[in-house]
């Protein structure tokens, strides 16, 4: 079969159409807010052996897990797959990211034979275990955290396998995840409808060959862009503070990275061990980290299909804190992305500096639960605009102030002032950017965000995790550090107190002070050559102190 | 009834078209003048004058004109290139920097050179206020007059043009707001005054301050342009009444558009909706997809039995909450460049060669390969024919262009990167259109397409066969279609309460008494507007939830379930809306549904111009036949000849088969050999599927009546 050059870029295009597609249907018809409202999934189109041919990932740390669980699934059932099943998967131990992230796989057959993959894998709001949620800081094993759901077929050639579903939904407490695993279902069948309309248009032979030749198109992309590093191994080192179980524990990232002409493999041989409690990593989580952080130091526009990650490698050993052997708990691990970035970023800053940026701030998130007692109701606060804080700078750009932890890169918004007061008790006193928080440099770090409220129920239940209450930001090249994160209250009765990273506050009163800071980004460059009109521009705003301006900028 | 002229200022172009005129609608084109778009307004009807009555003078011509209806885009560029008034926010304490986060959002996660927006308003012109409402409106903290006092002194050392009032919960209680309008308006008399619950009292505090941050930005150039515009106008002699088109699709006077400048963001395209779906009801249908391509963008939208509205737009990545039409835009047009990305793959736009040097093929310089060069390549354009022969194209321009940059780097013939190029521009804009189709609910297969703009009808075949859309429309004002949408459309204000409650724990008297509110503050806008009683009509919306949601789902409720104060009634209009949009609804499990706003719409209806038909004068169209050229067939991928038409000599009844190509003065159509053509009433050419002459039916009953 010959490749036509017009109808590749076609393919191309249509495949990130259906799988933008599937991701609007997950928006408009998920109902927990860390799906509709934070977009905390991903949607993704793969071949029949579960290669990746696109994916929409407002996420991208749970992004690239959907391909290897693909490739598992097709192995695991082997002949035993069949148009119209449906497969549900979250078992971290068979290449899952997260026990919370329940994916959904649906073969596409065309001529009675299998051709593709629809897959989608969203953040749900609940899975069983010990802990509402699924964030248990005294989880040692899986079983404490989550229900596993290795592959499971919950539609058997067309046919709803009811018993397996009402088991599945018997384990998990909020009746909101049996109505967004049906999106899920719902946005794969949406995925379906357009990749059949595609093949009945060019055939079986024609997807086959063009599908090859766009692998092979985007390799050479990202084999460009390896090339234009050069070669030689370059190490670099993130920390991880405090496991949730074991008061001043200290834990280290480490990676050596290999650059060997148009290919890179990322080595964390010598990361620290796993811990004994729920900050631990699974393979695909890391190895996600690991791409989203190589992802923003390349061409920004490469597709994302299995061209793009066939020229890296990745190896970490099963039993360092990046990839805990069974049957470790797991559930923090999406959030060691910002120390494994800050690794690689340490290691690259010095051979591509045009391309690395200084330290972003790292995630601190709370989350709250209590009765309103103006409406009788419960509710559930996911903190999302106090855990924003800056990006790094880059030569040539300041960093982006407000976006937030770097695995989800300005992904998941703020909830909306109004919409907070309408949706919980508590009355915002404040949200605004944190003068000085932005590491300084030539060019600055993103700027911080103080947040305060007065939480307005009784037994409050504050969950605290996170981290970047130790080291902050890092700058690069000259560039200063962004201020540290903390989150404080202040009871009614004027007791001060500081939660750990990890952290759970029960019986929280009315009328307690939320207090939380979240640090800047790490600038870039000697901050004595920023631009003397922006630094005047800045001190004016406000954003950078005279004082500052004077000591640091050399104003 | 006299004459009444739309006119659409766009980027290159300003648009004329002029109704009243006997049977003929003439259109007209000249010049945009950027620096003062009213130049190029005057000079338009001057040339129009001068065609239409050569013996009258010009005071005559314009005395005579009853209603000119004006789309701006004065408030689109001053927000696009950054040129708006040097504005102050006074905004509730604490919470300043609302306008600049945007909630948070990068919009290229993995771009780090991806830089956030320059604020409408610089952060030391954010002035915090203090004083604090609840969620229900009751007061917590009183007003602090010092801290509005030193931001008026602020306001008055930096002399800004204009001022923005937004206090958090103010949609609950507009009374904070108010005290600090009061104050500002006495001190600073001069200054553009915005309060957002007077301009969109409803909840959501970014998308309310954004708005009306844009409404003071853009408020001050609007202005002055109207004063222009409307003193050139009087001393030319106009005594007719002047509308000014907005972002709903309908038209404000001009004294409420200096209040709510806002409301004209998207004035521009907002014609077309409306004039696509006139085309659209001769084929018995009020279901079509407009689309108009120009030189640098492909606009999309979709109307079912009036043009669809979003309330959540966007422009220049700033929030506007206020109603709006649902246009899709993105940057494919004539001009758009053809090249290959860093894999080897073509790609078309969205860089635009722009009016200057433009496509290669004009001539004036351009080196790089747009869609219109690939057009000629392909044999679509006749370079003696472009522009009615106005202009001359350089083929072998085009031809090196796309040989330089598209066929030898590919290893293809020059017609095959042309062909390439005309794909991939028309899978773009299918995908444009999948935007306001499929993924708002609708099936593109069950709408008429309508083909605007000049480069529009070209494309507009592969893009019907991508979409599967059986039937497509090229109306005869196809190159001006927002004008002569402009003369069409009504009065329109759109009010909005933000009243959260329960469904099936809604007040009616409180709701009555909102909806009072509204419809007061509209009949008083109307009445400024000279609109007789009998000449108005409401239409009331909710948006609503299902208790636990986090989006809104906006929908008409029809009067006598207010009236009749029926619950099930707006409920199950509720269900059957979300229905629609996403595939399900919870009618079934008896989930609780939550008001979040209650809109109200006041129409005014105003004359419309009437159009005869033309007769019909049987299928033959041979006397158009100019001639057989070469031609680009995408169904088979190769070039064969095809017949050429005068549009202008074909009448209506009149059919051609596919592959064929029509020229007019202003367009060229390409009817692809899986289509053929009928010539309607309107003069529009109706394109229809082969082998479906069923939808077309309206137009051949003619056929049948004796002459």
């Amino acid at each position: 079969m010959t490749i036509d050059p017009i109808l590749l870029s076609v393919y191309a295009r249509t495949f990130r159409s259906i799988t933008d597609e599937m991701s609007i249907s997950m928006q408009q018809t998920t109902r927990s807010p860390i799906l509709c409202e934070a977009k905390d999934y991903v949607t993704g189109l793969y071949d029949a052996e579960g290669r990746m041919l696109e994916q929409t990932e407002n996420l991208p740390i749970l992004a690239f897990s959907l391909a290897p669980v693909c490739k598992y699934i097709r192995s695991y059932f082997g002949d035993d797959i069949h148009p119209g099943d449906v497969i549900f998967h979250n078992d971290v131990f068979s290449f899952g990211n997260q026990n919370n992230d329940v994916a959904v796989y649906r073969p596409i057959f065309f001529e009675d034979e299998l051709v593709a993959w629809t897959a989608v894998k969203g953040h749900q709001a609940d899975i069983g275990g010990a802990v509402a949620g699924g964030y248990n800081p005294n989880a040692i094993e899986v079983w404490q955290e989550a229900l596993r759901i290795p592959p499971v077929k919950i539609y058997e050639r067309g046919k709803l396998r009811k018993d397996v579903w009402d088991l599945i939904f018997a384990n998990i407490r909020f009746d909101i995840v049996q109505h967004d695993m049906k999106a899920e279902i719902g946005a794969c069948r949406v995925g379906e409808r357009r990749m059949l309309s595609l093949l009945q248009k060019y055939g079986r032979a024609s997807f086959e060959a063009h599908k090859e030749a766009l692998f092979e198109a985007t390799q050479r992309m990202m084999e460009s862009e390896i090339a234009a590093i050069p070669d030689g191994s370059y190490q670099g080192e993130g920390r991880v503070y405090y496991d949730g179980r074991h008061a001043g524990s200290i834990f280290t990232i480490r990676v050596s990275i290999t650059v060997d002409g148009k290919r890179i493999k990322f080595d964390y041989s010598d990361t620290d061990p796993q811990t004994n409690g729920f900050v631990n990593g699974t393979f695909t989580s890391s190895a996600s980290a690991t791409i989203l952080t190589l992802l923003q130091m390349v061409n920004p526009d490469i597709p994302h299909n299995e061209g793009m990650v066939a020229p890296i490698e990745i190896v970490i050993p099963e039993g360092t804190i990046l990839n805990a052997a069974y049957p470790k708990a797991t559930t923090f691990g999406n959030h060691l992305c910002p120390p494994n970035a800050e690794a690689i970023q340490r290691a690259l800053a010095p051979v591509m500096p045009d391309r690395v940026t200084a330290g972003w701030n790292n995630l601190l998130c709370s989350l709250t639960t209590g009765i309103d007692p103006q409406k009788q109701e419960k509710y559930v606060d996911i903190g999302f605009m106090g855990l924003k804080g800056g990006s790094g700078a880059l030569r040539g750009t300041d960093g982006y102030d407000h976006i937030g932890m770097i695995d989800a890169s300005g992904g998941v918004l703020d909830q909306d002032y109004e919409m907070f007061e309408q949706q919980t008790p508590h009355r915002l006193i404040r949200h605004e950017y944190l003068t000085d928080s932005a590491g300084p440099g030539q060019w600055r770090g993103g700027l911080g965000v103080e947040t305060m409220f007065e939480i307005g129920s009784d037994d409050t239940q504050v969950v605290i995790f996170g981290d970047g209450d130790f080291e902050p930001a890092f700058g690069l090249f000259g560039g200063g550090n962004g201020m540290l994160n903390f989150i404080r209250l202040t009871y009614p009765d004027g007791r001060v107190v500081t939660p750990r990273n990890k952290d759970l506050l029960a019986g929280v009163p009315r009328g307690t002070h939320y207090h939380q800071q979240a640090g800047g980004g790490g600038g870039y460059g000697d901050p004595k050559l920023r631009s003397r009109a922006k630094l005047k521009e800045e001190v004016r705003d406000g954003l950078i102190s005279a004082a500052a301006a004077t000591k640091l900028y050399g104003a | 009834m006299g004459l009444k002229i739309g006119i659409d200022v766009g980027g290159t172009f300003t648009d004329f078209i002029v109704a009243g005129h006997g049977l003929d609608t003439p259109i007209h084109k000249v010049l945009s003048t950027p620096h003062d778009p009213s130049v190029a307004v005057l000079t338009g009807l001057q040339e129009i004058a001068q065609i239409l009555q050569p013996q009258a003078d010009f005071g005559q011509f314009i005395g005579a004109v009853d209603t000119i209806v004006h789309g701006t885009t004065v408030t689109t560029n001053a927000t696009l290139t950054r040129t708006g008034a040097r504005s102050a926010l006074l905004t509730t304490k604490g919470l300043r920097d609302a306008l600049e986060m945007r909630r948070g959002i990068r919009e290229r996660q993995y771009d780090n050179r991806y830089t956030n927006v320059t604020p409408l308003v610089p952060r030391y012109l954010r002035q915090g206020i203090g004083g604090r409402l609840d969620r229900n409106g009751a007061e917590i903290e009183p007003l602090d007059l010092d801290d509005i006092r030193a931001a008026v002194a602020l306001c008055k050392e930096e002399k800004v043009e204009a001022v923005s009032i937004c206090f958090m919960n103010a949609f609950a209680n507009p009374v904070h707001e108010r005290t600090a309008a009061e104050f500002v308006r006495r001190e600073l008399p001069e200054a553009f005054l915005t309060v957002s619950t007077d301009l969109l009292p409803s909840i959501r505090f970014y998308e309310r301050v954004s708005t009306t941050a844009l409404n003071s930005y853009v408020g001050p150039k609007l202005n002055r342009y109207l004063d222009q515009l409307v003193n050139r106008l009087r001393a030319a002699g106009f005594r007719g009444v002047l509308l000014i088109m907005q972002s709903n699709g309908g038209v404000i006077s001009p004294q409420l558009a200096r209040e709510k400048a806002a409301l004209t963001l998207l004035s521009g395209p907002a014609g077309g909706p409306a004039a696509g779906l006139y085309f659209a009801r001769a084929l018995n249908t009020d279901r079509c997809i407009t689309t108009d391509m120009g030189g640098t963008s492909f606009e999309a939208s979709v109307a079912i039995g009036s043009p669809v509205t979003v309330n959540d737009g966007e422009i220049a990545r700033h929030k506007i909450a206020l109603p709006m039409l649902d246009i899709h835009t993105i940057g494919a047009g004539g001009g758009s460049l053809g090249w290959l990305d860093e894999g080897g793959l073509l790609r078309v736009g969205p860089q635009s060669a722009g009016a200057d040097p433009g496509p290669a093929c004009y001539g004036k310089g351009g080196t790089l390969p747009t869609t219109t060069d690939a057009n000629l390549v392909l044999g679509y354009l006749d370079p003696e024919y472009f522009a009615g022969g106005r202009m001359q194209l350089n083929v072998e321009a085009a031809r090196r262009a796309i040989a330089d940059h598209i066929a030898r780097p590919m290893g293809l013939s020059v017609e095959e990167a042309a062909a390439g190029m005309y794909r991939i521009a028309c899978n773009n804009m299918a995908q444009g259109v999948r935007e306001v189709t499929i993924k708002r609910g609708f099936d593109p297969r069950e709408f008429v397409y309508v083909a605007g703009g000049g480069a529009g009808p070209m494309h507009s075949c592969l893009i019907c066969n991508e979409l599967e859309i059986p039937l497509q429309v090229v109306p005869p004002s196809a190159s001006v279609l927002c004008a002569f949408g402009m003369l069409l459309s009504e009065l329109q204000h759109d009010f909005v309460r933000t009243f959260v409650t329960r469904l099936d724990a809604l007040d009616w008297a409180r709701l009555a008494d909102l909806l009072g509110e509204m419809r007061l503050e509209g009949d008083r806008m109307l009445e400024e507007e000279r609109v007789a009683v009998v000449q108005r009509r409401y239409r009331v919306r909710f948006d609503c939830r299902y208790v636990k949601q986090y989006h809104e789902v906006s929908f008409e409720v029809p009067a006598q379930a207010i009236e009749a104060r029926d619950r099930q009634a707006v409920a199950s209009a509720f269900h059957v809306e979300h229905n629609r949009l996403y595939g399900y609804s919870l009618e079934a499990e008896g989930a609780p549904i939550e008001v979040i706003n209650v809109r109200l719409q006041a129409i005014g209806a105003i004359e419309r111009p009437t159009y005869a038909l033309e007769r019909h004068s049987g299928g033959d169209a041979r006397h158009a036949l100019k001639g057989r050229r070469t031609v680009y067939l995408p169904e088979s991928a190769s070039f064969q000849p095809a017949a050429v038409y005068d549009g202008h000599r074909l009448r209506c009844g009149n059919r051609i088969e596919g592959p064929a190509v029509i020229e007019t003065v202003t367009t060229a159509v390409f009817v692809s050999g899986s289509f053929d053509c009928l010539m309607d009433g309107h003069r529009s050419l109706t394109l229809y599927r082969k082998g479906r002459e069923d939808l077309v039916e309206s137009c051949l009953e003619r056929e049948r009546v004796p002459a």
